[in-house]
């Protein structure tokens, strides 16, 4: 059940069939779940944002290649978006709207990646090279991922030169790469 | 910046963590199909994404899966139409009507249960929550510059006999139009639909006026909710 299911199923999708939204969350719905509740922190304003998530991909599912695109992958990128969004807009850091992420999220971007997202080797794969990062790579990887800060609000979060920053950010992700890439093609 | 120097931002733009002011210029790179950055910036993206399959699994609530499905068919669904949620309740609360009342009433109510979902169910359409400790009055409402306005309320205030809730809609000009009046149902929520083409507003506003509506509001709106671009 992997790259041929999710194509049918975006295809499904397309044709607006609303069983086709069934298996769409009885696949992902449990991982969207965890990445909103992760960043949110609250089980409510998770459902309502998973709820989001869900309507946003049904009403643009046209856009999606389905013998292209990646479901799991764009999927997860609008719960993300919905989330750090939510959270921004809680806390009143709205300088960054959401057109950004209109972009960003654009399904046209989804395509020709690693599609798998649900495969538990990967979980541990990926655990194991954040666990690899330095305590400050890890830290502005964390900030970005689950509370959307921007690299100059975490050199002032946390009191660091905005160069020293970006450097984390670029380090991490390359080591990211190297260890994560070997196993999943990202 | 040429290409190279963008590449080095591929990373933190997937990530968004790059700063608005820092992001401009390689988005609108992206826009022209650049063949060097479009799949960089992809596989940066790609990484992003699967960094989210390393997130600790929690199971959701079951209701989850039925609020979902009941985005696209919300007559299979059948409860409490308030524990399940905001943008869905009022779209139940129509359908649960509709199980016990005469036919004309039932033709009216699937009526405005279609106009609601042509609203939600455009991409274009904007939604804000509003409600507070300190103002009760909680709800949600979907504009939609194209299809009209949805706007679903609980914990309304009490009127008085004659005096009826009235939607406003607030362009950027600041001049209030109205978009109809409208009462609660007995549990004090309401559910009102507005359908058709209207100016995008930069807020919306809920006030209370004479039972035959004002053209411009006559008391402070007690809801008043700021719309995002
Ligand atoms: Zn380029």
């Amino acid at each position: 059940m992997s790259g041929q299911y999710d194509e049918e199923l975006a295809r499904r999708l397309q044709r607006r069939e609303p069983q086709a939204m069934a298996d769409l969350y009885d696949r992902f719905g449990r991982l969207t779940y965890s990445v909103i509740l992760a960043i949110v922190r609250d089980s409510g304003v998770a459902e309502d944002l998973v709820q989001e998530t869900f309507l946003r991909v049904w009403n643009r599912a046209q856009a999606f290649e389905p013998g292209k695109g990646a479901l799991g992958p764009w999927l997860l990128a609008i719960a993300r978006n919905r989330a750090i969004d939510y959270i921004r807009s809680v806390q009143s850091r709205m300088d960054r709207n959401s057109y950004e992420f209109d972009v960003r999220e654009h399904p046209s971007l989804f395509v020709d990646m690693e599609r798998e997202v649900l495969n538990t080797d990967h979980a541990r794969v990926i655990r194991a090279a954040l666990a690899k990062l330095t305590d400050n790579q890890r830290k502005v990887i964390e900030l970005a991922y689950y509370e959307g800060l921007s690299q100059s609000e975490m050199a002032e979060r946390l009191g660091q030169p905005l160069g020293t920053v970006k450097t984390w950010v670029r380090s991490a992700l390359q080591l990211l790469r190297e260890d994560i890439g070997q196993v999943v093609s990202a | 910046m040429s290409c190279e120097e963008l590449q080095e931002q591929y990373g933190a733009y997937a990530l968004g963590t790059l700063d608005r002011s820092e992001s401009g210029e390689l988005r609108e790179h992206l826009e022209t199909n650049c063949a060097n950055c479009v799949p960089g910036v992809r596989k940066a993206l790609s990484l992003v994404t699967v960094l989210s399959g390393g997130v600790e699994l929690k199971d959701p609530p079951k209701r989850l899966r039925k609020r979902v499905l009941a985005l696209v068919n919300p007559v299979v669904v059948k409860g409490n139409a308030w524990q399940l949620g905001w943008s869905l309740a009022a779209l139940l609360a129509i359908m649960l009507l509709a199980v016990a009342i005469p036919a004309k009433k039932q033709a009216e109510d699937t009526a405005r249960l279609e106009q609601a979902l042509s609203v939600l169910n455009d991409p274009a359409a904007k939604d804000v929550s509003f409600g507070t400790a300190e103002k009760p009055a909680r709800g949600r409402v979907f504009v939609s510059p194209t299809k009209g306005v949805v706007f679903i309320a609980a914990n309304l205030p009490k009127l008085d006999k004659g005096r009826a809730f009235e939607l406003w809609t607030i362009p950027a000009n600041g001049k209030p139009v109205p978009q109809g009046t409208f009462q609660a149902e007995a549990d004090a929520t309401a559910v009102y639909v507005r359908q058709g083409a209207l100016e995008q507003p930069v807020a919306v506003a809920v006030s209370v006026e004479p039972e035959g509506g004002s053209a411009q509001p006559t008391t402070t709106p007690f809801i008043v909710s700021k719309i995002g671009s």
